[in-house]
């Protein structure tokens, strides 16, 4: 290896370095231009693109922090604070299902180191927020469309009721006379003037407005039914932990079938004592065992109910 | 049997509440008698019966509804084209007051003005089509709970690919239909059938949460007890 290239190498860690006290000390220009350097001599390192987006993400400049990061990526399609910070910058774009994406896989990398770390926290309420306006923005759209539309139906079914009335006062004005055949000659059945015989069925006016609001009642079901996933409402208890009272993130269970959010209970059994919180029974933390079934079904829940991201 | 006869009467509701207790009480005495399977099996039919009726009445109110509302949204649709027809011939023109005197503004008969909005017309139908699609939509969401579906995978055990009826969870966190891995551990070898980790019947705990989110599936989805 000639000398010349290792010095660049060095000379490149000594900038990045530099960089980092500049970053520390708030100064960010200081610290893009270090960074630019390091990146001249040294472009296929991935940790001087990532610093250089952090600090264009301290400047809102949400554009560089993208393009910055998505290099970052080509050289370390694992790196969890390029996916983050591309994720945010998504956001910023309001490429809400990419965001997400992203979003997504960083906590998914980030977990795999040890977890409980500020950035898993960091990257798990930025990705609630994601998904809260992603479901938030569709919601709005879809609560105006269905409003019309349930308005518009209201009004016609009302029009087409008072037609049908209408058109059924005309038709029945005369009684109906049945005409027979009497030794060859057609003639009202005088035998059938009583009239008795209608009136067994229902007035053609009660049908209809019976109808009508039958067509009503259906309408109305139908769309509460449409619009019950949007609406806000107390999230079914058993997706909930039940020392927090909150929807689980990382349900895990106990020997006496428990099932409690991981980080709760972990703090539990360190803080109030080792015994399970609701049955009371001997418990150490590695008896506790992730419930992964809950987890997905807590998801399904999420997938269909964006609005409880919010309690996240 | 009072809920079997109350079945044969069609009294679905009170039915359903009488097996219910069965099962309850006969589950008090040693697991897997014959008669408790039996009472689930007649419970298991009698709640999707009682799903069936409602599912029936359901579907064809909404059907007729529906194709009500389209045709009703379709005559709207032509009722306002032919009124914008008629009101469009003209080319409206505005008026101005010059020099006390109320004339037709020739600098705006360039007729520009009208045409940058959308032509009545196809206003009209980008929004009938657009009540059109919300209108399928919506009575697609209110009648998917009644169409039968795939259960989704999180609610059914990895052996029997069944919905759970009474799942337990292992040490490594999968969830099992409790008969069957019983039965796993019995006759094919003490481990956990999906990560092979050594497993005995003692280390399997009732999952009470997934327990409750096959009852809140089943209380929405009602097919699905056929499947029992």
């Amino acid at each position: 290896m000639s000398p010349g290239v290792a010095s660049a190498e060095k000379q490149a860690e000594i900038l990045k370095d530099q960089g980092n006290v500049y970053f520390k000390k708030e100064r960010l220009s200081a610290a893009i231009d270090a960074y630019t350097e390091a990146i001249t001599l040294c472009p296929l390192i991935p940790v001087y693109w990532t610093n250089r987006a952090l600090c264009h993400r301290k400047r809102n400049e949400w554009e560089r922090v993208e393009s910055d990061c998505r290099k970052a990526l080509e050289l370390d399609k694992d790196s969890v604070k390029a996916h983050y910070m591309l994720g945010l910058a998504l956001l910023q774009s309001q490429q809400y299902r990419e965001a997400v994406k992203q979003l997504e896989k960083a906590l998914e990398l980030g977990r795999g180191g040890k977890p409980g770390t500020y950035m898993v926290e960091e990257i798990w309420q930025e990705l609630a927020k994601a998904r809260y306006t992603e479901w938030e923005q569709g919601a709005l759209v879809r609560k105006r469309q269905q409003k019309d539309l349930k308005e518009l139906c209201e009004r016609l079914l009302k029009e087409d009721c008072e037609r049908r009335l209408t058109i059924a006062d005309v038709n029945t004005a005369p009684v109906k006379q049945s005409l027979v055949e009497i030794d060859g000659v057609i003639q009202l059945d005088d035998d059938e003037f009583s009239g008795d015989e209608n009136k067994s069925d229902d007035p053609p006016n009660e049908e209809i407005t019976k109808l009508y609001h039958q067509h009503l009642e259906t309408l109305t079901q139908v769309f509460d039914k449409a619009g019950a996933p949007d609406r806000p409402v107390e999230v079914p208890d058993h997706l909930c932990c039940k020392i927090t009272m909150d929807i689980f993130r990382d349900p895990v269970i106990t020997p006496s079938g428990v099932t409690y959010e991981r980080a709760t209970l972990l703090e539990h059994l360190r803080k109030v004592g080792k015994f399970d919180p609701v049955t009371r029974t001997p418990l150490s933390s590695d008896l506790v065992v992730p419930n992964l079934a809950m987890k997905e079904a807590v998801q399904a829940y999420l997938d269909d109910h964006g609005w409880a991201y919010r309690t996240y | 049997m009072l809920g079997l006869a109350l079945l044969q009467s069609q009294q679905y509701r009170e039915a359903v509440k009488q097996l219910e207790k069965a099962l309850e009480l006969g589950r008090g005495g040693k697991p897997g008698t014959y008669m408790v399977e039996e009472i689930w099996q007649e419970l298991a039919k009698a709640r999707y019966t009682e799903w069936e009726q409602g599912a029936l009445v359901r579907k064809r109110q909404q059907k007729d509804l529906k194709e009500l509302c389209e045709r009703l949204l379709k005559e709207d649709c032509e009722r306002r084209l032919t009124i914008a027809d008629v009101n469009t011939a003209p080319v409206k023109q505005s008026l101005v007051e010059i020099d006390g005197v109320i004339q037709l503004d020739d600098d705006e008969f360039s007729g520009d003005e009208n045409k940058s909005d959308d032509p009545p017309n196809e206003e009209i139908t980008k929004l009938y089509h657009q009540h059109l699609e919300t209108l399928t939509q919506v009575f697609d969401k209110a009648g998917a709970p009644d169409r039968p579906v795939e259960v989704p995978d999180h609610l059914c055990c990895k052996i029997t690919m069944d919905i759970f009826r009474d799942p337990v969870i292992t040490p490594s966190g999968v969830t099992y239909e409790r008969a069957t891995l019983l039965e796993h551990l019995r006759k094919v070898g003490k481990f956990d059938p999906v990560t092979r980790t050594p497993l005995s019947s003692d280390l399997v705990v009732p999952n009470l949460a997934m327990k409750e989110a096959v009852q809140a599936y089943l209380d929405d989805h009602g097919w699905a007890y056929r499947t029992y």
